[in-house]
């Protein structure tokens, strides 16, 4: 009998699940870890539904970057941003294995393990994501003041690309919208950034664009259309860099739409 | 005679007019620092640079990449700013400058400024020009995002030095690779002249480099260094003339970056080149190429190109072809060989290379493991065994390695055609005649 632990599809879930499936005693071929919960049920096993607890998640994490070190830890926070089935189980595995490592801080350079591998692809995939939306985010500024983005990335990044924003732009109130996730991160000037979850998206329908920001608008549309060199246009290359999925937001390929 | 009357442009006008003008430069990296904001103005800076979009040519956009003014006393045969060219001049002021840079990059719209200039009355006002607006960009504004500008050659060294405190890189443009090609098609740019600007900031830096081990909170001089870019195939260097040229700026100057530009024709002048085929943009990426062997790989240009093969293959890249033309040093067994010799299997760059380095340490590796790490097998594997196997049963042999290579699956860059398997043998068409 395997026990499968369903956890929160988050950093705090899936490591209070590593929690709980060791707490359990089970032995590790006996437990396995789980985020998604709409998944087809396996014979002979028990479902434990793992609810999340900042405290026990702490205790793992405080773990992870002691004995693990911190690029370990890197990686398991930017895999577990990434939607995969397996990526909590093989960030358990990592644990277990890299506690038994004679330095665990070798773990996280262990390619040849195909759990630490995954972890390892993931945050690879995640960083890419997160690195693209660092410069492909664009902010409308509103009638009062306040610079506003929307996103739809594949991966949860928010909270990784938030820290970014908050250093670059320390005086400005701004907010990032997560369109697929119904989550926000907002940045009240001269503060901290908090994230949002369950922020409907009617509130977007009520914001006025800025007069100023319509110039700005136009500026950069032209300066976007005079930059690139006539004989050397390449739509094949500007389409790798920059494919469809990340257009719609940007406002240089696109019509106003407010 | 003839009297234009200017009228006032607007704002989106000029920008039109000066990013126009400014395309034709290529270093629009944010790269080589690391700043965090101090929490009183605008901006940061991250070391691997961020690309916020790309234009239609594919190029990516990171900076606001404009001139000041786009007025020149100079008239440099390849320029479109010449001044004998007929086209619509302008001119920023240091204000206009500062409010397209807040607002664009308050929008996440770029990573900072790039700022170049055509040559207004004398180089000594152009510079000045420069450092005010850069002035009034970091203090007033506390601009602390990137910001590349252009050294202009001929400009007082106090001026130089002023600006490089305030800037993040610094770059002096060498325009062509050699002196007498300079000597054709710019007679009024001497090389020893934009020499002194690009020894000037080295020295600086170095100076710099001393003062921050005492003081680390010493004001910092063009921390993420200097650049330089050369026109390629308006003069006729060949690619062994152009590397070595780029070899000396690293290894004399400490560049961090030599730009290559394909040349093109954009006024019609008799003694530039024709090109019925466009800009020569492959020529362009085989430098690129092989400028990166040279920074990252340890390569030297002797080894890639000789007085004898003075030009890149055309059909493959630098490494591969440095690779078959050495088959002796291979294979190279992947869980034995040291690092520098991984670096140089095609197929295997840096990072890769570091990973194996580090994940065979604890653990055997295998080929499904090495595609995993991000080595590209289809070119790797004639040139590796893994445990002391080959993936597949493969000839170490050049013909069979360049026919397989260039099996049709490859992409090739614009302007070649694939070279079929198997066809009727004539005497001329080799693929390792370059073209």
């Amino acid at each position: 009998m395997i026990r499968v632990f369903q956890c929160e599809d988050s950093l705090t879930g899936i490591m209070t699940g590593v929690y709980m499936a060791w707490d359990s005693h089970l032995g590790h071929q006996n437990v396995r870890l789980e985020t998604a919960c709409d998944q087809n049920m396996e014979l002979f096993c028990e479902y434990v539904q793992v609810e999340p607890d900042l405290l026990r998640a702490e205790k793992v994490i405080k773990t992870v970057r002691t004995r693990l070190g911190e690029e370990a830890y890197e990686m398991m926070a930017y895999a577990s941003a990434c939607p995969h089935a397996g990526k909590a189980d093989a960030i358990y595995r990592m644990i277990v294995l890299g506690l038994h490592l004679p330095d665990g801080k070798n773990i996280s350079g262990m390619l040849t393990q195909p759990d630490v591998r995954l972890v390892f692809e993931l945050k690879r995939k995640v960083w890419h994501i997160a690195h693209r939306y660092m410069g492909f985010v664009r902010f409308r500024e509103l009638e009062n003041g306040v610079l506003l983005s929307e996103i739809d990335a594949e991966a949860d990044i928010l909270a990784l690309i938030a820290p970014h924003f908050s250093d670059r732009l320390p005086l400005e109130n701004w907010l990032i919208y997560d369109r697929r996730r119904k989550k926000a991160a907002v940045h009240r000037a001269g503060g901290g950034h908090i994230l949002l979850e369950e922020v409907d998206e009617e509130f977007m329908d009520r914001l006025r664009v800025s007069a100023e920001d319509d110039c700005y608008d136009a500026l950069w549309k032209s300066f976007h259309r005079s930059i690139g060199i006539e004989s050397r246009s390449n739509k094949q290359l500007q389409m790798h860099m920059l494919p469809m999925k990340f257009r719609s937001f940007m406002n240089e390929f696109q019509d106003r739409k407010i | 005679m003839n009297y234009r009357i200017d009228q006032q442009m607007n704002l989106q006008e000029k920008l039109e007019i000066l990013a126009d003008a400014a395309k034709y430069d290529v270093a629009c990296t944010s790269s080589g620092v690391d700043r965090r904001n101090s929490g009183k103005g605008v901006g940061n800076c991250m070391t691997p640079g961020i690309c916020h979009s790309f234009s239609a040519d594919g190029r990516c956009i990171s900076l606001l990449k404009i001139l000041f003014t786009n007025e020149c006393i100079y008239d440099c045969k390849y320029c479109i700013n010449r001044r004998s060219n007929d086209v619509p001049r302008a001119s920023f002021t240091p204000q206009e400058v500062c409010d397209l840079t807040i607002g664009f990059y308050k929008r996440n719209y770029i990573e900072g400024l790039f700022l170049s200039s055509g040559i207004m009355h004398n180089p000594n006002v152009t510079m000045e020009l420069l450092y005010q607006t850069l002035y009034k960009l970091r203090t007033e504004y506390h601009f602390e995002g990137y910001i590349h500008v252009k050294a202009i050659p001929g400009a007082d060294a106090e001026i130089i030095e002023r600006t490089g405190y305030l800037a993040d890189r610094m770059s002096v443009n060498l325009e062509l690779p050699t002196a007498e090609g300079l000597e054709r098609l710019a007679p009024q740019k001497k090389r020893p002249k934009m020499l002194a600007p690009i020894r000037q900031v080295q020295a600086i830096r170095q100076q710099n480099k001393q003062e921050l081990t005492v003081y680390r909170h010493a004001p910092r001089f063009v921390p993420a260094g200097q650049s330089t870019q050369m026109i390629i195939g308006a003069t006729g260097e060949n690619d062994f003339q152009i590397m070595k040229v780029a070899e000396h700026m690293y290894k004399k100057y400490e560049m961090k970056r030599v730009f290559y530009s394909a040349f093109i024709r954009v006024n019609d002048d008799s003694l530039l080149p024709a090109l019925p085929g466009g800009p020569p943009l492959l020529r362009e990426h085989r430098l690129y190429q092989a400028d990166w062997l040279l920074r990252y790989y340890g390569f030297e240009t002797e080894e890639l190109l000789s007085e004898e093969k003075p030009d890149f293959n055309v059909f493959l890249d630098p490494k591969c072809d440095w690779a078959l033309r050495h088959l002796e040093q291979f294979p190279v067994e992947v869980m034995k060989a040291d690092y520098y010799t991984l670096l140089r299997v095609p197929g295997i760059g840096y990072k890769s290379a570091q990973r194996i380095v580090r994940a065979r340490r604890l653990g055997t590796l295998d080929y499904t493991v090495l595609k995993k790490m991000g080595v590209v097998l289809k070119r790797a594997i004639y040139f590796i065994t893994c445990g002391g196997k080959q993936m597949y049963p493969v000839k170490l042999e050049e013909d069979y390695i360049l026919r397989n290579i260039l099996d049709g699956k490859e992409m090739l860059p614009p302007g070649v055609k694939p070279i079929p398997a198997y066809e009727q043998l004539s005497l001329f068409d080799d693929p390792r005649f370059s073209v």
